[in-house]
């Protein structure tokens, strides 16, 4: 194949006036298995194979993509046709940063690969799953999804850049219902990696945790009563915060949303206390990790915030060039089928030195907010996050759990009422949804707002 | 095809194939400018196959024969290290299918140059109308999916169609003040997108936006907007017609077919042949004739959806609902285009009628809503604050409730409806609710 794309690449700048050329490849096996209540309703070997192309020319963009490789050379010449047509609706040209151009295999660092391991290793994984969430009389009803691929992706531009990656993923999805009397409740539960294969199930994310903590979840909200709505101090675990980092300030950062969001004005100014800093950076497990990016740019560690100033924000080229910046790493591409665009990796708050026990010691009534599910936010940092286990703190112990709510607040307000920053740091892996789906994580140390969020 | 279902017989008890071919072109708007343009071509095959009870599938991004023959050899390899599903029964028998819909033609073969086009009218009219206004998003495009299912009883049907949309995202900026994105969408089976109602209408709300009023903790009168209305509905409410929930007992309506649950302004079907619905499909995803299905007439719950699968296992018949899921390959229970009834009040009369209470174009984190039970808590973003049967300011505030609950307060139904083509399609009209529980900010 790196033959017939190298010959497509050659054409094409032998016959196109294009400043920009981009060719990327992706030919990836997928196991994917759905278990609902003891039946897998999906049991797929699925192949997906196609090239995406970019064309920048005459300072507009043209995308195309096809899986009908035979007809390369014509997707291509259409991704120019069309760049072409909008350039003539442009008043400004689009510019790309300059970069050091990579030729380079990037290898998978997993131990256990998902395509080493038999389909009947799999499914006994998702039964016992199953059996173990089963075996707590409250859970009705529970839904596992699990996907892993095997393949590779190639990048090849015009201007050098010659990048082939060993392509690998394993990701598992819990939806549980428990039910008692007349409530109901629902739990989810996420892991994956893509630096880790299979031991991933044995070592880091064992069954007996993964049910163990979707079991407490369900009971948290059946047990749970309503909370009384309001500003009160809350302490947030690594999920909540990471869902914040990511949801409410992380967006906030990405070069072509910072644009329309406050964060345009704020760079370089103070916006939380000197403690805080958060980071989009490579973590040990993280579902954002890689070395390069969709467009062949070495991916950077950067500091969104660094105590508590407002410092670096996520960047391809073409806004690098806009901003006058050196890009970042941060073009990513869901499949074949979609351009890169600005997205994060691994969006977390960097731990200081507090206990949780410290926290909530001298909280006379508040809340302790441990998980999610779902959270959105607007462009002004606003936020939502649905709150799936939560406890009241009382006199400084936590009491009775809470049952289905979210917070919300303005995140930028709420940066300011950060009063404690934990020692511990947790990670959460996610799926982002901008237009195309990214595997992603966010997380950090527990930490206590002192007003700035509301709940109920 | 005939042949490779034949051949398919020779390994499974039975077997389905699906073959999806779709073209799209589309472009973004970023800034007050076009930013990129696009056109995507795929072709997927999804095999089902069935071999004593066990269920095998694959999918290809391709139609060529041999290739499908190897993804034929790849379901058998599934399905025989799959497990026994005692609750199969069979795949779906050949139906009777309605006359198909008429698209327009020009769809399939639109280029993208044409959204090119209406995107440079809709930022010009936008910026004409409103200098401290900036198109900060938008996109425009079209899609042409042209699908054939068989199996191995005799199931062929082959479907093509198409839809178009254009959007565009405004944020308004005076002095300090930055308004939060307010969006705004045309979608339909043609390419008579409606550029200058979409700009009217958020030229208005980014106005009204401009202004923010604090809102109260209390009890008002929500006018809640389509965008909204439809985003809250599809996470809150909609699962739990899935008649696979019935069975497993996780949905609130168990047991209640028959029974007034909701006000009786709340009428729902699953329409897929209604006038506005963006895809009127005759069969669903297995080939089951699809039809109008009523959820809810006048706040009666009237019965559940079914797929093939679960229908089976219920004893009843399949309601035509069988969405696959396109990378998965699974089949599942969903719907095709939803349909709220609408009522006899413009919205303007509603708004006229309030004397204080909200109006809400979105709500954020209806996501994290619990289908299970209906709970939700959510912020109305972006909302406006009514006063004395005006339009005040935007304002925020939190509701959270139950959705059963809150679909009792129904005090009027807008005669408006608006095509949400977003998960999924819902034709939805505005809905005023009283008594409504609110958190100000």
């Amino acid at each position: 194949m790196q033959d017939q794309l190298e010959k497509a690449l050659a054409w094409a700048m032998d016959n196109l006036k294009a400043e920009y050329i981009e060719l990327r490849y992706e030919n990836v096996k997928k196991n994917t298995l759905e278990l609902k209540d003891g039946t897998f309703t999906t049991f797929t070997g699925k192949t997906q194979r196609g090239v995406a192309i970019r064309v920048l020319a005459d300072g507009a963009w043209g995308f195309s993509s096809t899986n009908r490789l035979e007809n390369l050379k014509k997707a291509i010449e259409e991704a120019y046709k069309i760049a072409k047509a909008v350039a003539s609706a442009r008043k400004e040209k689009i510019q790309l940063a300059e970069i050091k151009t990579y030729e380079d295999f990037v290898k998978s660092k997993m131990k256990i690969k998902p395509f080493e391991v038999d389909i009947e290793e799999k499914v006994d994984h998702l039964r016992s799953l199953e059996k173990l969430l089963k075996e707590d009389k409250a859970v009705k009803s529970s839904w596992l999804r699990y996907e892993d691929a095997s393949g590779e992706k190639i990048l090849l531009t015009n201007e050098g850049t010659n990048i082939k990656w060993e392509l690998n993923y394993v990701w598992q999805y819990v939806w549980a219902t428990g039910k008692e009397g007349d409530k109901l409740a629902a739990a989810r539960d996420e892991v994956g990696a893509v630096e880790y294969g299979w031991e991933l199930f044995k070592e880091r994310e064992p069954n007996e945790e993964v049910a163990k903590r979707v079991i407490r979840k369900v009971h948290a909200q059946l047990n749970g009563v309503a909370p009384k709505r309001g500003e009160f101090p809350i302490v947030a675990g690594p999920i909540i915060v990471g869902i914040i980092a990511h949801e409410a300030l992380g967006h906030l950062a990405e070069a072509d949303l910072t644009i329309n969001s406050p964060f345009k004005e704020l760079i370089g100014k103070q916006i939380a206390p000197e403690y805080v800093t958060m980071s989009e950076r490579i973590v040990d497990g993280g579902f954002g990790n890689d070395k390069y990016d969709d467009e062949g740019v070495k991916v950077k560690d950067i500091h969104i915030i660094e105590n508590g100033i407002l410092k670096e924000i996520m960047l391809n080229r073409e806004y690098a060039h806009k901003w006058n910046l050196s890009p970042n790493g941060h073009a990513r591409a869901e499949n074949y089928t979609y351009p890169p665009i600005i997205r994060m990796r691994n969006t977390i708050f960097e731990p200081r030195d507090w206990s949780l026990e410290e926290m909530i010691e001298d909280i006379k009534f508040g809340y302790y907010v441990v998980d999610f599910r779902g959270g959105q936010a607007q462009l002004n940092s606003s936020f939502q996050v649905g709150v799936q286990e939560g406890y009241m703190i009382e006199n400084g112990e936590i009491t009775k759990s809470i049952r289905d709510t979210s917070i919300s607040g303005i995140a930028i307000e709420a940066l300011k009422k950060i009063s404690a920053v934990g020692k511990d740091f947790g990670l959460e892996m996610g799926r982002c949804g901008k237009g195309q789906t990214a595997f992603v994580s966010s997380g950090g140390p527990h930490m206590r707002f002192d007003g700035g969020i509301i709940i109920g | 095809m005939e042949e490779l279902i034949r051949y398919g017989e020779k390994l499974f008890d039975e077997i389905e194939i699906a073959v999806y071919r779709n073209r799209d072109v589309g472009i973004h708007i970023e800034l007050n400018e076009v930013s990129t343009s696009a056109v995507r071509q795929r072709t997927v095959t999804i095999v089902r196959g069935i071999k004593d009870k066990r269920l095998g599938l694959a999918i290809i991004d391709s139609e060529d024969k041999d290739e499908i023959r190897r993804a034929i050899d790849e379901a058998y390899k599934m399905a025989k290290l799959n497990n026994k599903d005692e609750k199969w029964k069979t795949l779906p028998k050949p139906g009777k299918y309605k006359k198909p819909p008429k698209f327009d033609k020009a769809l399939k073969e639109v280029s993208s140059d044409y959204f090119v086009e209406l995107a440079k009218r809709g930022i010009e009219l936008s910026l004409e109308k409103d200098k401290n206004l900036i198109v900060a998003g938008g996109g425009g495009g079209a899609e042409w999916i042209e699908s054939l299912i068989l199996n191995s009883h005799g199931v062929e049907i082959s479907q093509e169609g198409g839809g178009a949309y254009f959007y565009l995202g405004f944020i308004g900026r005076k002095e300090s003040l930055v308004t939060p994105m307010i969006f705004d969408v045309d979608a339909r089976r043609n390419l008579n997108l409606d550029v200058e109602n979409i700009v009217e209408n958020l030229a208005q709300k980014v106005k009204w936006a401009y202004k923010v009023e604090k809102s109260r903790t209390e009890e008002a009168k929500v006018i809640v907007e389509p965008y909204a209305l439809a985003s809250l509905l599809h996470f809150a409410l909609f699962p739990a017609f899935s008649g696979e929930k019935l069975i497993k007992q996780t949905t609130p309506l168990a047991n209640k077919v028959g029974e007034q649950v909701f006000n009786e302004l709340l009428t729902i079907y699953d329409d897929p042949f209604h006038e506005l619905s963006l895809k009127p499909v005759i069969a669903d995803d297995e080939g089951v004739p699809t039809r109008k299905n009523a959820l809810i007439e006048n706040g009666t719950f009237k019965g559940f959806l079914w797929d093939n699968y679960w229908a089976n296992v219920y004893g009843t018949e399949s309601t035509g609902n069988g969405i696959r899921n396109s990378s998965t390959g699974g089949i599942s229970i969903g719907m095709h285009s939803v349909v709220i009834k609408n009522g006899k009040e413009s919205l303007e009369e509603l708004i006229a009628d309030i004397e204080h209470g909200y109006l809400v174009n979105g709500f954020q984190g209806a996501h994290s809503s619990n289908p299970d039970n209906g709970n939700f808590a959510v912020v109305a973003n972006p909302a406006y604050l009514i006063e004395n049967g005006e339009i005040k300011g935007s304002t925020v505030f939190m509701m959270s409730g139950n959705v059963y609950e809150l679909l009792k307060n129904i005090y009027a139904v807008s005669k408006e409806q608006k095509v949400v083509p977003f998960y999924g399609t819902t034709i939805s009209p505005s809905m005023a609710f009283e008594n409504v529980r609110i958190a100000g900010k």
